[in-house]
This record gives structure tokens, C-alpha cells and sequence, in this order.
């Protein structure tokens, strides 16, 4: 019997006894639900799926009210989203956690430095860079300059020292440009056209972007070249140009057209951009020195910073002299000074008004600028500079003193009077700040610091369809990685913009941990990788890179330093989605909350109460689905806890360690064991397939990322999955697949041979897609199929329904044999057939790639790759490319053709009896 | 003559078990008989005495060891008037006289552990109509015409329960009887099952038969052991005269009765939750629908009635449900008991018909506030229900009427405050309560009622601010919206109803730090009037943290930073120098 009503309006049809939450699922209407499933008994906790019914005065949970002839469902409103939100601000007012890592959270790019370091860790280089590129278009030159206000928060310093992960990310990027480098995918094009003006990180950055979003971008750069400051401000040792270079051709690559060396207000106006384009950034930043209103200002020999710098970068190398002083203490007075040094300046000074604890420059660049021969004269201040005939020779040098913090927090420096020092100066450079030069702007509102007058979350300007980011807005200048993420963000509002719509950037809500709140005493100490660099006799006078980069075994080490602060469930919480989706400020109820700080970590579950938001899933799935009861609750109202039974840990329970529990939890308060060298929270892709340790032929839900298989997931209807199924991708845990490319170049090889010459021998443990594939294309190759298994292998059913021959029946010699997922020992004649064979196999996922006996015999060069397991995912993808008749679905194809007892046979006492074991 | 000492548990914990005993050892048991019975619903003057004396009642009460001694003397001697300074007075005689009884019409008369008491008061003759000559439908029938609404506080129609349960398909259906009275201050259950074991038996066992049910659980919170221990003989005394078990007084109706202890759970009261826990799970309630009318223990289709409703059953198929009807108002009829508890002269249960006013029961019936305080609120349903403000005193009770106000009729407890009474701290006192007997189940209730619950506490500290009041309003109807069950639903109705009726108190608590009752201490602040102080030393003696200073004969000071509020001081000052603010 089918029922017909409307939810939001629109008209369903759903079946007699049906709720009002499947029937909304099943005609695309998402309702919000933290404890539903569907194998489950209803529950009804968590409150999030309240709607109203027309004609009832109360809200109703659509787990549990059936769906009525006639009935009218509103599944938005305000009283039911006002009642979603407290439920979820309540929630989370119980919650501990970091969903991001402090690192990330502290990128004012948003970078998701945790992932990129674990990625690098586990040596999924690309993959990192890919994830570096959704924030960050130009990794490998922020990555040598960025002053890197992610280690600032890094929480290993409170173990011994930050982990270094600017230098990861431009170890990544550099390994990147070496060949077969990351491309972002670019969507159709829109018809849009976009004008930047600024050719600088963030003009770079938003063209990025909107390029890859499909629309047409020029950037108008005044420079004969793209890059802005990262060209023309930072010296070449700290940032080669070569590296810029790549990552801007890259960006060019992507179709955007680069104008350069014409100058707004002379070669354009805004009024003709905004006539040619649909929307016009100003990235022009910030590109003229501050004064320091000293007399002497003007004397020939004063330089303004950057001013100086950019005559060097355009190699207009000025003569300076040989005693040198440099006022300021941050960044740009380290690149002035460092660069007066390799100059041949021969005494150059910094002249600071407070002392070095108060510098604001990276520590590093003050050491090593000290290691070049920098003479750093703290607590002076310049109070004027004389000459003669109107050249600078010296300067007057007021002496401080520090006084009591001001707004900043720093210490104001107090002149102590009548202390005075002169100094005999030939070159000042005066690198104390800089501000943007708003010729040809005029029509935009200003601030009083004049910058452009950029509205902070929508980043638009007074005139309609001119946006603008970066050091010429608001505050004014600030680091390259903070006009980068505004470039990033003002991207996506100015495509929605394109797309008639209104948007503003909204900072995502995060559940955050104090630092105070985590014991650092016993995590064991690992030093920080040292970057390997020129020695200072060298580097002072040479212009080459000061460092050289890590090596891929430091940058490893390094990666494994993190200490993985961020949830690892992040991708995947529910919670944090609809926290974002409602808005939530759960500080309004922010009252006691439970820091447990313990983590019950059996060896593949680990359980973390603080994030539980006692949906009960796991104790249902495990009583209701599995027939076991290793969970519980216990205690009552804001105390109630899910615990093992009888507060043992949960290896002493009768836990199968099937993983249901960890499946099903919507938060990060189960996990699983991850099959990765270092775990890390990122999102997974997913390849639906068949287990392949027995024939139950259970579905089943592999996560990967790369060529990394990182989890596999219980799938289908029933969801039934046994230890071996949900924790056997551990027994491969440092073992990599290759990558679909490096299966299809190795079965290359493969090309010249046919017509029964061939071969395929399937192992035991191949997946029912694999040898789905390997048939077809023993079918396209005329190749015999063969297999090592017998019925005690798990890939037996599989294999003996599509039709493979023992491999002992079969005495003939083949020129060639493709040996796949095969761990080749079996039987004495199994080994004595290969042996003939030298030469003319390749062997492929073998578990003994790597020194394996049997492999010097009959593999070639190609199969020193680790094929190991679970490639199943990969390796069915990259067979399936080479065949003419390719499967449209492989897992349903498989399936079919193995006639598979229907999943729904298969029952929890199946999973509960499953034979298979695994030394982990 | 007969003497019936009270031996409830309000009798015993004052004192009837040596009252019994006395009497025993010394009146003379040839001519006179002793027994015990239940709780007549005057707890305040237990323990009492009644003598009947051939027709005649004489009523004792407040009987210590020396009144025991000289009613069994005057007893002896056949002289009653000896002992006629124990005798109820004439005013205390209201209470009971202004009442009218079905419900309770057999405590505190019959001996609750003699079935042949309960057969000679009309026992079982409803149960015995029922199964000779009605039908089930007859039956519910019956009950419709009575309006009977379920006691237990929801007032849902009873026969539309019985029906539905009737209706529903399945071979094996359970009747079930909630006795886990967990409101703060009511006792109305405990007292029928003490005092009237069989007139439950009866009456579930006659719904036992209009359902169609063969087994019959009474749920009896384990804090009830004299209860307990009462039906548990009770059902078997039952058993053995062949009213429970296979073919009832010699019927083809079967059924079995039996008792389940309850482990103390407040939320074990809500129906689906009590099935929980009578299938030996964790007491959490259930998501409904579906009802337990179609799926309750164990699955079947599954009946269940507060004790107060099963009580008034017999009454009803022996009178007629028409004489039920014709108590009450048009949307509530019969009697409701009521257990008056709080600042009131004669606290105890009341049983009256619907359509009284809170006036007639507080000040008619309970005889006014103690010490003739001024009359504040009175608290109806107990942590579920709602304050109802002096000015709203003459409503009345009826459960369409109650509700209107914010209050609700709930199972009857009923406390009554006083000017003495803070209205915030009283909300926060059974947010308190609900907060800890949250189940833990729901979002709303297990982290709403301790927001709120936080909330109230900063309030009642001093620590409130002006958005408190939105935030607890917020809460409190998000709350009421998403709560899974009845507790939680219901648990905002103390702070809704205190914020419509007081909402200047908690103004006042926090914009002037001030409690008008002197209840929250954190507010309170403790000063010597120098005027009135004698400087007798005393108080600074007895003040535990040395805060108060001063020399013989000189006034006294408190230094409020030392001062932890004790009171100490207030009490022992002789000259009332002692000033609370």
C-alpha cells in the first residue's frame, strides 16, 4: 500500500508504515539525525530530526512517526531549526576535542597543515600537495618564506620543539615540480570573465582559483613579472626565483592570461576593467616604504626597505657601502640586512628600539643573519641622520630603555636621556613598514590608515563588482600566507557573486581543547629534523638558496613528529557538519563538562568518552546486530557514560572486534585502528567492493586515499563484516599498493603475448572484482585462467564460479604468466612450474615483493614495487581501464558473475564463526 | 472492642509499632480485639488509635507510650473518657469529613493483611459481577461511562487504553500496574497498597479481564517494602481463595499477579521505560508510538494503570460508572486524592471530588498554612507540574482548569509554600531532582535540564545575569518540544510556571542580589543591629568560623568574609539583634 503526502511542499509517495525520515530520504529530503540507523531499533535520543506535522501542535521525531495519507511534513522552520540548534548547542557544550589541529586552525590560510604532514608521512607526497593546493596554489615558495604561524601553535613544542612543517610543505611541493606535478582539475567553462589586478601571492591565488571554478581571469601586473613581493621583496637566497617561476607557469598553465608592466591608472583604469570583465579584484598591495620622520630622511645613501630589495631583485644592484644600517626588526629588515651582507657591505647594523626578545623577526633569520656577521644594536633608535653635500655619512643613535607594556603587550621603549651614540653610516634602510599606493583607485572608499576600504567577510569594496584582498586593504600589509587565505576565500564569494548570488565568508565553528588540559610529560621526545644548509662563510657572499631542503627520509621523520592534535573522525563527524549547518554558539551553555582524558585503547578500537554524544548506536548495533553486549551505558542524566561491560577494557569483553561500533559512531569517540604509518584525518575516497579474506562475500566499504588503504568499512544492507573483513588491511599497514598508472605501465609488458601463450594465475586472496577483471581479460587476451587457491583460500568461491583451473592440472609451459594477489608457496609442483618460466611473469601484489625467493626467478625490474594487498580497490580499476569491453560497475558486475549468495544471507553468527584470523 | 492501630508507614515511623506493642502487652485481649490497619490519610497526627466501641468510632490520636497506656487502661476499664485528652479534636475531625472517598474508601478501616476484611467491606463482589455476568466490552463499557482518567498524571482516558488494548491482536497480553510513585511528596499509591492491598488486586484483575490479559505485574518502587511485603500477602492470600490463577471464582478467566521491585528510578515511572526495565533492561523509555497498547512487555500488547486508577475500579463496576460521573466537572470526573505535603497545618491524603478548589482542599480541608503564614503557592504534580500563585486559589481542580494555569493535576502531590519559600530556589530544587534522574538518553533532557539546572544554581548564588531569564525561557520550551519522554517534557513546568508567576523574584535575584524568602543563602547577609545588641557573648561562641567579634557588654560585629551563613547566631541571639538581608 503506498501512501501519498507532501514534505516541503513537494508531493512523495511512500509505503504504508513507513517513517517520515526514510520516506523524506528516499526523495532526496536529508533530516538532520545523530542516532538513526536503520538496522537498528529506533532510539529516538538525539532530537535532531524534529518536524512538524501540519494539524499537530508538537514537534515530532521523524525516526518514529509513520508516514499518513494526506499528511503534510515541514522539515525546515524556524521553531524546528531553533530546536535542532539548542540540541546540538547542548551537545556540544559536552564535548572535548580538537576538531582541527591548532597548526591548521592558526594558517590564516586555512591549510590543512596536520593532513599534509601526515600525508608525507605515509609518503602520499601528491596527495599532500593536492590538499596543500585546495588552500594554497604556490606550496613550494611560501613553504621556504612563510613565517609560519602554524609552528607558532604546534603543541610538540610542549613536548621539545615545533614540528617544521613550512619545510615539509615546501619539501612536498619541491618533490611535486619534479615531474608528473599536480594540476587542479578546472570545471567547464562559466562565460565569466574576471579581471586581478596584482600579479603578488594574493592576485595569484584568487586567479587560481576562479580558474579552476571555469571562469576566464587576467592578471594586470605593473612588474615585467608575476610574483609581486615574493619576487620583488624576499632575496633570492631565501626564495629562488626558479621555484617561483614553476609554480606561476603552472598557474598560467591553467589558461589564465598574464599582462605584464602595465600600470593601473596609466595603461588602464578601473572603469575600463570593470567594462571588459564581470568582476575586478584589486590585489595591488602594499609597495611603498613607511618613513621614519627622522631628519636626514632624505640625504642620498637612506633606502627605503623594500624599495632596496626590489632594486636588487631586478638585479639594479645599488652600491650601499661598506657600513650599512638597517632600522626595524622584522622580516623585511632580516631580508635588508642579509642582503646588504651579500651586497659586500662590511659592517652592516640593525638598529632595533627594543631588545631581541621583543623582535619580531623568525629567530632563525636573526641567527642566521648574527652567523653572517649582522651587528644587531638593540634598544637604539635613529633620532638623525647627517651627511655631507647631501649624502648620507652617519647617523645619531638614541639609547632606550624598556617601560611598561603597551596596548601590544610589548614593552615601549623610553628614550634614556642624553645617551646618545653616532655611528658612521654610508647606506640606511629603513625597513620599519610599508603601505599600498592607491593611484587609479580613487573611486574605491578608503580607511584612515588609507588602504582600500575591503568589507572583511564578503570582501567587496564601495563599488559594486570590485572586490578587494590582500596587503592594500584594511589593516595593510601582514604575510604573504594571510592575503592568500583572503584571496582564497574572497575566490568562492566572487563565483558566487558571478552566479547572481550573495555569500559572505563564514569562520567555521570547531570544538577546540585548552593546551593546558593535555599532559605533554610523557610523550616521548623525537628532536626536530635540522635543515641542512651552506655554511655562512659561503652563503654571505653568494645569492644561491641558504637551505637545501630536506631529504625524503628527514622530511618523513619529520611528518612523524606530529602529534596528531586534529579529530581523526573530522571528514567524516556529523556533529561538526550540522554544527556548521545551524550555526551553533554552544558557549551560551557552557556550564560542566566531562574531561575524562581517557582513552580506552584496545589494540584496533580505541574509545575516547569526551567526544561520545551517547547516540547509543554502538551499544545497539553490538546487542541488536551482533548479538553481544560489550557495551553499555551506565550511570544516569549528564553522568551517563558508555562502557565496556563490567568497566573492563574492551579486549577483556566478548567484543569480536567486528568494528560495527566504530562504523556506526557519528563522532570521533570510536576509531579504528588505522591501516596508515601515521594516522591522519583526511578525506578518504571510497571504493565499494567485496571482502576478499573469505567467501562469505560480505560488501565492503574500502577507504582510501592515494595508493593508501586506510580503513576498510562494513557496506551494504546488513553491514556485516568480521575481524578479518574490518582490521585485515592492517596486515599490510607499511606496505603500499601501486598506484592504478603503475599497475597499467607494469601489465604493459604484458602486450605481446596471446593466444594460450598467456597465463593468468589468480591467488587465493584476490577480490570477486579482480577476478572479474583478470577473466575478462584472459578472455580479451586469450589467455588461461588459472588459480593457486583451493577451499581454503578466500578468493576460492570466486574464482572456481568464474571458471579458473586449478593451476596443478595444467602441465603446459606458457611464454608469459601474470601472477596475481598469489602468495606463489603453495605446492612443490606449483614452484617447479614457475621455475621454468624465468624472466616471462610478472608477478603482481605479491606479498613477497620486496625479498621474496620466488621473485628473482620470474619477475623482472617492474615488480620491485611493493604490490602487496589491499590493492583490490586499485588494481580492479586499473585492469578494468586496459580492456576494450569495459565493465560499466565492477562490484556489480563481479557479483553477478559470481552469483553471490545474496548479502543478506549472510548472518552475524557467519561473521561471529568467521574462521579467518590475522596476526596484526 | 475492636482497636485498630494505624500501621502505615507514616503511622510506623511515628511510632505505632511501640504504640502496637504497648497496647498489646497491656490491654485485655479476651474481651477486646487488636489489629492493625493502613493509613488513614492524616499523617500528621499519627500514630492514631481508633476504638470502636459496638457502633460507635472513637479516633486517638498522636498516641506516644504514656497515651497507649492509658487508652489500654480506659479500654479495659470500659471507660473511654478516661483517655478522651488523646481524642481527635473537633477541628482535625474536618479533614476527614470534608472528604469524599472511593479510592481510599478502605484505608485506615480495614485490616489491609486479612482478605476476609476486604470480603466484608464488599470485597470482590465487582470482580465476581464482572466475571459472572459482564463482558469485557461491558466492562470497558463501564469505564467509559465513568470517565475514569488515568491517575497516574497524564489524566488520559482509561478505557480508551483498555480498548485499545482489547483491540490489538495477539494472543498474550499483559496487564501491568505502575506503583513506582517517585514524585517528591506524594504518597498516595503507597498509602493504597499499605492500607488496601485487595482493592488493587480487584481492580486489576477486572482490567486483567477487560484487556484480555492472563498475566498481571504490579511495578513497586523497592522503597516501598511495607508494600511490598502487604500485596506480596495479599496476592497470596488472593491465590489461595482462588481470585488469581486459572479460572478466577471458578470462571474460565485465568490469570497470574505478580510483583517487580523496582530499583529507584524516577523515570522507571514513565510507562515505556518501566517496560524497560520489567524486561531487565536499563530504564530508558521507549520512542511512542508505538504504544504499549500495541507493543509493551516483551513486545505485546500491554496495559498500564497507576494504582489510583486500578483503586477506584471496583468502586465503579459496583456503583455504576454513572455514580462515578456524577462526581466532578464536566471534563474530570470522580475523586482524586491528593497527598498534601509542604507548609500546611494538616498535611496528609485527601481524596475529593473533581470541581473543588485548591482553596477548599489547602485551607477547608488542610486547615491553612502553619503558623499562619502567608500563603505563597502550592506546587501540583510534583517536578512535572507547575506552581499555582495565591491569587489563583480558587481554581479549580479539574484537569483541563490546572493546565490552563501551567500546572498540571499530575498523580496528586500536592506542596504547599509560604512567603518562606523561595520560588527560583524551589525550580532549581526539582530541576535538581529531574537533572539527576535525567536517564540520559535524550539531547534535551540529559543536557537541557543541567544547563537549566546551572542556570538556576548562578541564579540562586547570585551569579545570574539579565539573559539568564532568556536562556532558562529558551531552554525550557526547546526542551518541552524535544524531549523523548514525559520527564523531560514536563521537566521545564517548575521554571515556566515560577517565571509566570515570580518572574520578579528572579529579577530581583539578579539585578539586586536579593532573596526575598532568606532562602539562598548566597545572598543572604548576616548583621548585628547595634541598637539591639546586650553583647551577651553568645553569638560569637557559637559561630563555627569565628566571624563575629566583639567584647562583654559592647555590640557585636559580623565580619560577612568569615561569614559562611550559618544561622547559628540568629538562633541563639536572645534579643533578636540578629538581622538577615
Amino acid at each position: 500500500m503506498s501512501v501519498n503526502l507532501i514534505i516541503d511542499g513537494k508531493k512523495v509517495t511512500a509505503r504504508e508504515g513507513q517513517s517520515i525520515l526514510t520516506a523524506a530520504a528516499e526523495n532526496g529530503i536529508e533530516i538532520p539525525n545523530l542516532c538513526y540507523d536503520g538496522r537498528v531499533e529506533l532510539y529516538g535520543a538525539c532530537g535532531l530530526c524534529t518536524v512538524e506535522v501540519e494539524g499537530n501542535p508538537k514537534l515530532l521525531r521523524a525516526c518514529s512517526t509513520k508516514v499518513a495519507e494526506g499528511m503534510t511534513v515541514h522539515t525546515v522552520s524556524d521553531r524546528i531549526n531553533a530546536s535542532r540548534k539548542v540540541a546540538l548547542e547542548l551537545l556540544l557544550s559536552d564535548h572535548d576535542g580538537d576538531c582541527k589541529a591548532p597548526c591548521s586552525k592558526a594558517c590564516p590560510a586555512g591549510t590543512d597543515c596536520q593532513g599534509y604532514v601526515g600525508l608525507i608521512a605515509n609518503g602520499e607526497y601528491k596527495e599532500a600537495v593536492k590538499l596543500i593546493k585546495e588552500k594554497l596554489p604556490i606550496p613550494a615558495s611560501i613553504g621556504r618564506i612563510c613565517p609560519h604561524p602554524c609552528e607558532k601553535k604546534c603543541r610538540r613544542q610542549y613536548v621539545d620543539e615545533p614540528v617544521s612543517i613550512a619545510f615539509l610543505k615546501s619539501f612536498v611541493a619541491d618533490k611535486d615540480l619534479e615531474g608528473d606535478t599536480y594540476v587542479p582539475d578546472i570545471e567547464p567553462d562559466t562565460g565569466k570573465s574576471v579581471a586581478v589586478i596584482g600579479g603578488g601571492p594574493a592576485g595569484l591565488t584568487c586567479a587560481y582559483f576562479l580558474r579552476a571554478m571555469g571562469h576566464a581571469v587576467t592578471i594586470f601586473e605593473q612588474m615585467p613579472k608575476m610574483g609581486g613581493m615574493l619576487r620583488y621583496g624576499i632575496p633570492e637566497y631565501r626564495l629562488p626565483k626558479a621555484v617561483l617561476d614553476e609554480e606561476i607557469a603552472l598557474i598560467k598553465n591553467m589558461g589564465i592570461e598574464f599582462k605584464n608592466g602595465v600600470k593601473l591608472g596609466k595603461d588602464f583604469t578601473l572603469d575600463s576593467l570593470k567594462a571588459q570583465f564581470d568582476a575586478v579584484v584589486v590585489a595591488v598591495g602594499a609597495w611603498n616604504s613607511s618613513k621614519m620622520r627622522v631628519k636626514g630622511e632624505d640625504l642620498q645613501g637612506v633606502w627605503g626597505g623594500i624599495d632596496f630589495l626590489r632594486e636588487v631583485a631586478l638585479k639594479n644592484y645599488p652600491s650601499i657601502g661598506k657600513n650599512v644600517a638597517v632600522c626595524g626588526g622584522g622580516n623585511t629588515a632580516m631580508d635588508a640586512c642579509r642582503t646588504a651582507v651579500r651586497l659586500g657591505a662590511e659592517n652592516v647594523y640593525v638598529i632595533y628600539r627594543r631588545s631581541k626578545d621583543e623582535m619580531p623577526a623568525d629567530p632563525q633569520e636573526i641567527l642566521e643573519s648574527e652567523e653572517e656577521g649582522v651587528v644587531y644594536k638593540y634598544l637604539t633608535n635613529p633620532l638623525e641622520f647627517f651627511g655631507e653635500n647631501g649624502k648620507l655619512t652617519g647617523a645619531l643613535l638614541q639609547k632606550m630603555r624598556l617601560g611598561e607594556p603597551d596596548e601590544s603587550g610589548r614593552r615601549r621603549p623610553e628614550p634614556i636621556e642624553g645617551e646618545v651614540e653616532k655611528i658612521s653610516l654610508d647606506s640606511v634602510i629603513m625597513a620599519i613598514g610599508q603601505y599600498p599606493d592607491l593611484t587609479g583607485l580613487e573611486e574605491l572608499e578608503a580607511t584612515r590608515k588609507n588602504t582600500i576600504a575591503a568589507d572583511e567577510t564578503r570582501f567587496t569594496t564601495s563599488v559594486e563588482g570590485v572586490f578587494a584582498v590582500g596587503d592594500a586593504t584594511n589593516k595593510g600589509a601582514d604575510i604573504a600566507i594571510a592575503a592568500i587565505g583572503e584571496a582564497h576565500k574572497a575566490a568562492v564569494i566572487i563565483d558566487r557573486y558571478l552566479n547572481g548570488e550573495k555569500a559572505e565568508y563564514k569562520k567555521p565553528y570547531f570544538v577546540e581543547r585548552d593546551d593546558s588540559s593535555i599532559d605533554f610529560s610523557k610523550m616521548p621526545k623525537a628532536p626536530r629534523q635540522k635543515m641542512p644548509q651552506a655554511q655562512p662563510s659561503v652563503r654571505k657572499n653568494s645569492f644561491d638558496e641558504v637551505n637545501f631542503g630536506f631529504s625524503e627520509e628527514q622530511a618523513k621523520k619529520e611528518a612523524m613528529r606530529c602529534l596528531e592534535c586534529g579529530c581523526h573522525d573530522y571528514f567524516e563527524c556529523k556533529l561538526i557538519a550540522y554544527a556548521n549547518d545551524y550555526n551553533v554558539k554552544p558557549v551560551r551553555f557552557s556550564g560542566e563538562k566531562h574531561y575524562r582524558n581517557t582513552e580506552d585503547k584496545s589494540e584496533l578500537i580505541s574509545r575516547n568518552s569526551d567526544k561520545c554524544i551517547l547516540c547509543g548506536l554502538c551499544v545497539r548495533v553490538c546487542d541488536e546486530v551482533m548479538g553481544k553486549t560489550a557495551l553499555g551505558l551506565i550511570n544516569r542524566g549528564f553522568n551517563t557514560i558508555v562502557e565496556p561491560e563490567l568497566n573492563k577494557p574492551l579486549a577483556a569483553t566478548d567484543c569480536i572486534m567486528c568494528g560495527q561500533c566504530v562504523a556506526l559512531c557519528p563522532t570521533g569517540a570510536l576509531r579504528e585502528k588505522s591501516a596508515l604509518v601515521k594516522s591522519v584525518p583526511v578525506s578518504e575516497s571510497r571504493a565499494e567492493s567485496i571482502c576478499t579474506f573469505c567467501s562469505n562475500l560480505c560488501p565492503v566499504d574500502y577507504r582510501y586515499i592515494g595508493s593508501s588503504v586506510i580503513r576498510a568499512l562494513p557496506a551494504g544492507e546488513k553491514g556485516l563484516l568480521c575481524k578479518g573483513g574490518k582490521f585485515g588491511v592492517l596486515a599490510y599497514k607499511d606496505k603500499k599498493s601501486a598506484s592504478a598508472e603503475e599497475y597499467i605501465e607494469a601489465l604493459s609488458g604484458l602486450e605481446k603475448y596471446s593466444c594460450g601463450s598467456l597465463a593468468v594465475i589468480a591467488g587465493g586472496r584476490v577480490s570477486a572484482e579482480t577476478a572479474y577483471v583478470l577473466k575478462k581479460y584472459a578472455e580479451e587476451k586469450n589467455a588461461e585462467l588459472l588459480t593457486d587457491a583451493d577451499e581454503t583460500c578466500a578468493g576460492y568461491y570466486a574464482l572456481n564460479k568464474l571458471g579458473f583451473k586449478p593451476v596443478s592440472d595444467s602441465a603446459k609451459e606458457y611464454e608469459a604468466v601474470l601472477l596475481v594477489d598469489s602468495d606463489c608457496g603453495l605446492s612443490a609442483e606449483y614452484k617447479a612450474e614457475f621455475s621454468s618460466l624465468s624472466g616471462r611473469g610478472i608477478a603482481l601484489n605479491t606479498p613477497y615483493s620486496e625479498n621474496g625467493t620466488y621473485f628473482d626467478k620470474f619477475g623482472n625490474e617492474r615488480r620491485q614495487k611493493a604490490f602487496v594487498k589491499p590493492s583490490a580497490p586499485v588494481f580492479y580499476e586499473a585492469l578494468n581501464t586496459l580492456l576494450k569491453n569495459k565493465a560499466q560497475d565492477v562490484t556489480a558486475e563481479a557479483v553477478k558473475a559470481v552469483a553471490a549468495q545474496p548479502s543478506g544471507e549472510v548472518t552475524a553468527e557467519d561473521i561471529i564463526n568467521c574462521p579467518v584470523s590475522f596476526d596484526f | 472492642m475492636k482497636i485498630a492501630v494505624g500501621q502505615g508507614s507514616c503511622g510506623i515511623a511515628a511510632g505505632a509499632q511501640k504504640t502496637y506493642e504497648i497496647l498489646e502487652n497491656r490491654l485485655d485481649k479476651a474481651q477486646n480485639e487488636l489489629c492493625v490497619t493502613g493509613c488513614i490519610g492524616m499523617c500528621y497526627l499519627e500514630p492514631i488509635v481508633d476504638v470502636y466501641d459496638g457502633g460507635q468510632l472513637y479516633r486517638f490520636v498522636r498516641v506516644n507510650e504514656t497515651a497507649a497506656e492509658k487508652i489500654a487502661d480506659a479500654v479495659n476499664s470500659k471507660d473511654l473518657s478516661a483517655a478522651f485528652e488523646f481524642k481527635i479534636s473537633e477541628d482535625d475531625e474536618q479533614f476527614l469529613k470534608k472528604q469524599t472517598r472511593i479510592a481510599l474508601r478502605h484505608c485506615g478501616v480495614i485490616n489491609p493483611e486479612k482478605i476476609e476484611d476486604y470480603k466484608n467491606s464488599d470485597g470482590y463482589k465487582a470482580l465476581s459481577k464482572v466475571l459472572s455476568s459482564m463482558t469485557p466490552e461491558q466492562v470497558i463499557e463501564e469505564i467509559k461511562i465513568s470517565g475514569l482518567a488515568g491517575r497516574g498524571g497524564a489524566g488520559f482516558p482509561a478505557w480508551f487504553k483498555w480498548n485499545a488494548a482489547r483491540q490489538s491482536e495477539g494472543e498474550k497480553k499483559y496487564l501491568i500496574c505502575n506503583a513506582d510513585e517517585g514524585d517528591p511528596g506524594a504518597f498516595m499509591d503507597r498509602a493504597v497498597i499499605e492500607g488496601d492491598p485487595h482493592n488493587l488486586i480487584e481492580g486489576m484483575l477486572i482490567g486483567a479481564y477487560a484487556i484480555g490479559a492472563s498475566e498481571a505485574v504490579v511495578y513497586v518502587r523497592a522503597e516501598y517494602p511495607l508494600a511490598i511485603r502487604r500485596l506480596k500477602n495479599a496476592i497470596e492470600e488472593a491465590r489461595k481463595n482462588g481470585i488469581i490463577g486459572k479460572n478466577i471464582m471458578g470462571s474460565s478467566f485465568s490469570c497470574e499477579m505478580r510483583i517487580k521491585a523496582g530499583a529507584g528510578a524516577f523515570v522507571c515511572g514513565e510507562e515505556t521505560a518501566l517496560i524497560e526495565s520489567l524486561e531487565g533492561s536499563r530504564g530508558m523509555p521507549r520512542l511512542k508510538p508505538p504504544f504499549p497498547a500495541q507493543s509493551g512487555y516483551w513486545h505485546k500488547p500491554s496495559n498500564i494503570n497507576n494504582v489510583e486508577t486500578f483503586a477506584n475500579v471496583s468502586w465503579i463496576i459496583l456503583n455504576g460508572g454513572a455514580a462515578f460521573a456524577a462526581m466532578g466537572t464536566e471534563n474530570s470526573k470522580g475523586t482524586k486524592v491528593f497527598a498534601l505535603t509542604g507548609k500546611i497545618k494538616r498535611g496528609g491524603l485527601v481524596e475529593i471530588p473533581m470541581g473543588k478548589t485548591l482553596r477548599d482542599v489547602i485551607f477547608d480541608i488542610g486547615g491553612g498554612i502553619k503558623n499562619d503564614k502567608e500563603f505563597k503557592a502550592v506546587q501540583m504534580g510534583g517536578p512535572s507540574g507547575g506552581c499555582i500563585p495565591a491569587e489563583l486559589l480558587d481554581t479549580v481542580i479539574d484537569y483541563k482548569a490546572l493546565s490552563a494555569t501551567g500546572a498540571i493535576m499530575g498523580s496528586g502531590g500536592m506542596v504547599v509554600m509560604d512567603s518562606d519559600t523561595c520560588m527560583v530556589e524551589m525550580a532549581r530544587f526539582f530541576l535538581d531532582f529531574t537533572a539527576k534522574e535525567s536517564c540520559g538518553k535524550c539531547v534535551h533532557c540529559r543536557l537541557g535540564t543541567k544547563r537549566m539546572l546551572e542556570i538556576l544554581t548562578r541564579i540562586t548564588e547570585g551569579r545570574g545575569s539579565e539573559e539568564d531569564i532568556d536562556l532558562l525561557e529558551e531552554l525550557c520550551r526547546t526542551v518541552k518540544d524535544g524531549a523523548l519522554c514525559g520527564l523531560g517534557q514536563t521537566a521545564p513546568n517548575p521554571v515556566l510556571t515560577t517565571l509566570k508567576y515570580f518572574r520578579n523574584e528572579y529579577e530581583e535575584h539578579i539585578k539586586e542580589g536579593k532573596c526575598r524568602a532568606h532562602e539562598c543563602t548566597a545572598l543572604l547577609k548576616y548583621e548585628i543591629n547595634p541598637q539591639m545588641c546586650k553583647g551577651c557573648t553568645m553569638c560569637a561562641k557559637k559561630c563555627p568560623v569565628n566571624a563575629i567579634s566583639g567584647t562583654v557588654k559592647n555590640p557585636h560585629v559580623i565580619d560577612s568574609g568569615l561569614c559562611i551563613k550559618c544561622g547559628n547566631c540568629k538562633s541563639v541571639c536572645r534579643f533578636g539583634a540578629v538581622e538577615v538581608k
